[in-house]
């Protein structure tokens, strides 16, 4: 585990972090005057991804401690929400604009609660305790259905407020742009305080914090509480955006891919996560239409962040800095290149591959078989690829073929450059 | 008294059912250290596998080779994939297995799509064993109960009587010590993790030909198995088996119970205001069945956080 949050607040933020977070701010702020609707609309669920992936990682970077079943509280926040919302005969029970603040406030009761039974245990444990507390809500929901409204879930409806409409998505994203923020200052406020500090006591060594004369459980318990508190305001923000509830929410869908995300984000800096959602988020609605694969897809980038680069996708930045630091651009950037030409040779080999054979595999295609007959050919990247032809299997075999040499080429001659780079100071 | 008959031998056979599961989840947990995420996703490949091959080598052709295929396919993913990160962690190898079941799951539907397939008990095993009553016994749950016992008494018998057994034991109880008497203690680890896959992959190939074979019996199982493993205390073989069948038994018969809380509290008297609060109260036993086991292991992490059998905390 690298200490880059520590280290970070420790330095205090430095200038070009700062001018970098405007910049940010700047271009959050201006964009529902650059997108279209449906990309507004994309660009919120976004930020709602961004949140409940940062809310996780409260837990599970800062406190070490892995939840398999965050859904949960997401979920209880969207349905505290909706009820809140049909509150007062439709009403409302709060303007729209705080409403989210019901369902972070269920999340924050609920947390509690289940976070005081998942923490009795640590580690192994405790994750599998939180995928079955999960599992159990989502098991007991379809069947209380005047609280979960059953198959078709529970409608609710924004009422204006404050003098905006909240009927257009403008004034949806600035309100949960202002949340979103607001909750990552506050999370970023948390890691300041002695309890954020705390926290990362607990991931690196809970037994000396013990010998310290620190309740760990209730440390515990209380991590657990904030972590779902802001899951639960996620779960908020999503219920006024959607006007909806439903147990589907529960699944284990959500809490697998806000783990996915984080980690393809990477866990060890604060922004990580969210970067890793909103990215995963934005491809996932864009290419929804082109692939059923999407989670396939998620799953493999998951599985080789894991593999090859255990940082995730923020992690790259500090390798880079540092391996530039010692060797200098030059000599690593023909390798940079080299890398990237392999990740796309691999990454068409393997999509092409997959889409191939989701092809061939569907249903539809099946029906069209003719026994006897040779298989119909499939449309795929703009031309019509015949199964039975060698052709058609050598282009994902030749990508793949050409690309994992590459890949480990440029591996080794990196590792070779900074084992060099090494030894040249060690003299000294 | 026929049905409280029927009830027992079905939470028994589910039961062991489970314990085939969480048996190799357990040794492997006990030996290396890592909760196996891909276990129950090995349970549903068995299932998978059998299927495919049955039309070539017949029901029970396809029921010895599956576990294989899927035993090798375990020692892969020990090889190339968890000793890779071992260096990282147990958090980290947790995680990888969980994006391995994740990847398998998506893969599955990819092959077979998102519902059931046809895998189902040949029509010359679909007979009744005997009959209870006015009910009868399927053939088939006794055989499935059958294969797991046998299991059982093989893996004791291996773990306790032979030379390979008192390696795997000591490679579980000291692996350092073990390895510095010139035992090959990784060979073992691939070994056991390609042995655990194989019998998920077994219970897998019998039970889902009588159960449903679809994308989602990986997490439904697995969750089960990991309360099982959490009410027996991990690494303990004992309490996997007694707390397999222990939610086996809850399981079955709360299905046969049509009662709510409401008919407890009308004992008490308070039954009219229970039933006009409604929720939870009202819901039937019978249909709360599934979450039963979930209740219990948070009974059981209340009063005995270490599990039944467990001693390690």
């Amino acid at each position: 585990m690298t200490r880059g949050l520590g280290g970070a607040a420790a330095r205090g933020i430095a200038l070009p972090g700062l001018v970098a977070a405007l910049a940010g701010l700047a271009l959050l702020l201006a964009l529902p005057v650059l997108l279209s609707a449906s990309l507004l609309n994309a660009a919120i669920q976004m930020l709602i991804a961004a949140l409940f992936a940062c809310a996780f990682n409260l837990l599970c970077g800062q406190g070490g401690m892995l939840s398999f079943g965050h859904s949960a509280y997401f979920g209880v926040g969207v349905f505290a929400t909706v009820h809140a919302m049909n509150a007062l005969a439709g009403q409302g029970l709060l303007p729209t604009p705080l409403l989210p603040v019901v369902g972070a406030l269920a999340g924050m009761v609920f947390g509690a609660i289940a976070g005081w039974f998942a923490t009795q245990r640590t580690g192994t444990y405790f994750a599998m305790i939180t995928l079955a507390l999960a599992e159990l809500v989502h098991a007991l929901a379809p069947h209380i259905k005047g609280v979960f409204g059953g198959e078709s879930g529970v409608s609710a409806m924004r009422m204006p407020a404050w003098g905006f409409s909240f009927g257009e998505g403008r004034h949806l994203y600035y309100m949960t742009l202002f949340w979103v923020l607001l909750a990552l200052l506050l999370l970023y406020g948390y890691t300041r305080t002695p309890l954020g500090r705390l926290t990362l006591g607990l991931r690196e060594n809970s037994h000396r914090l013990r010998f310290l004369g620190y309740n760990t459980h209730l440390l515990a318990v209380l991590v657990f509480t904030v972590s779902s508190m802001f899951s639960g305001l996620a779960g908020g923000l999503q219920a006024v955006n959607n006007e909806l509830g439903n147990y589907v929410v529960f699944d284990a869908n959500l809490s697998s891919s806000v783990v996915l995300n984080s980690y393809i984000g990477g866990v060890n800096m604060f922004l990580g996560p969210a970067l890793g959602a909103a990215l995963m988020t934005f491809f996932g609605l864009a290419v929804s239409d082109l692939t059923r694969s999407w989670l396939l897809y998620q799953g493999i980038l998951f599985v080789v962040v894991m593999l090859f680069m255990p940082t995730g996708l923020a992690g790259l930045a500090q390798t880079w800095a540092l391996a530039r630091r010692r060797c200098g651009a030059q000599r690593l950037l023909p390798l940079v290149g080299a890398w990237l030409v392999a990740l796309a040779l691999l990454s068409l080999g393997t999509v092409f591959a997959i889409e191939l054979l989701q092809q061939l595999f569907s249903t539809d295609y099946r029906a069209g078989v003719q026994a006897g007959a040779p298989w119909p050919a499939v449309r795929q990247f703009g031309r019509s690829w015949a199964p039975g032809a060698v052709t058609t299997w050598l282009v994902p075999l030749v990508l793949l073929a050409t690309g994992t040499p590459l890949a480990r080429w440029a591996g080794q001659r990196w590792a070779a450059a900074l084992d060099a780079d090494q030894g040249q100071d060690a003299p000294r | 008294m026929d049905q409280f008959v029927v009830s027992l031998l079905n939470g028994c056979i589910y039961g062991l059912l489970l314990f085939m599961v969480s048996a190799g989840l357990t040794l492997i947990f006990g030996m290396m250290g890592v909760l196996n995420f891909a276990h129950a996703s090995f349970y549903m490949l068995g299932a998978y596998f059998a299927f495919t091959l049955q039309p070539y080598t017949g029901f029970m052709g396809a029921l010895l080779l599956a576990p294989v295929l899927v035993g090798v396919l375990g020692v892969v993913v020990e090889r190339f994939f968890l000793r890779r990160v071992h260096q990282h962690g147990h958090a980290h190898e947790l995680l990888l297995t969980f994006g391995l079941s994740f990847i398998i799951g998506e893969l599955v539907k990819l092959f077979y799509g998102n519902y059931p397939v046809e895998y189902r008990v040949p029509a010359s095993l679909d007979f009744a064993a005997f009959r209870i009553g006015e009910l009868n016994y399927p053939f088939y749950r006794m055989l499935m109960g059958g294969v797991a016992i046998a299991m059982f008494v093989m893996i004791f018998l291996l773990l306790t009587r032979t030379r390979v057994g008192i390696v795997v034991r000591s490679a579980i109880y000291r692996p350092r010590m073990a390895e510095a008497l010139g035992h090959n203690v990784p060979l073992v680890f691939m070994g056991v993790f390609g042995a655990g896959a194989a019998l998920a992959g077994l219970a897998g190939a019998v039970a889902g030909a009588f159960y449903t074979t679809n994308p989602n019996m990986a997490l439904e199982l697995g969750v089960m198995v990991f309360v099982v493993v959490v009410v027996g205390g991990l690494g303990s073989l004992e309490g996997a088996m007694l707390s397999s069948l222990l939610i086996g038994l809850v399981t079955s018969f709360a299905v046969g119970i049509d009662r709510s809380l409401v008919d407890l509290l009308a004992l008490v008297g308070l039954g009219g205001w229970a039933q006009g609060v409604g929720g939870l109260f009202t819901l039937k036993l019978s249909s709360l069945a599934a979450t039963l086991p979930f209740a219990l292991m948070l009974l059981v992490l209340l009063l005995r956080p270490s599990g039944l059998m467990g001693d390690k905390t």
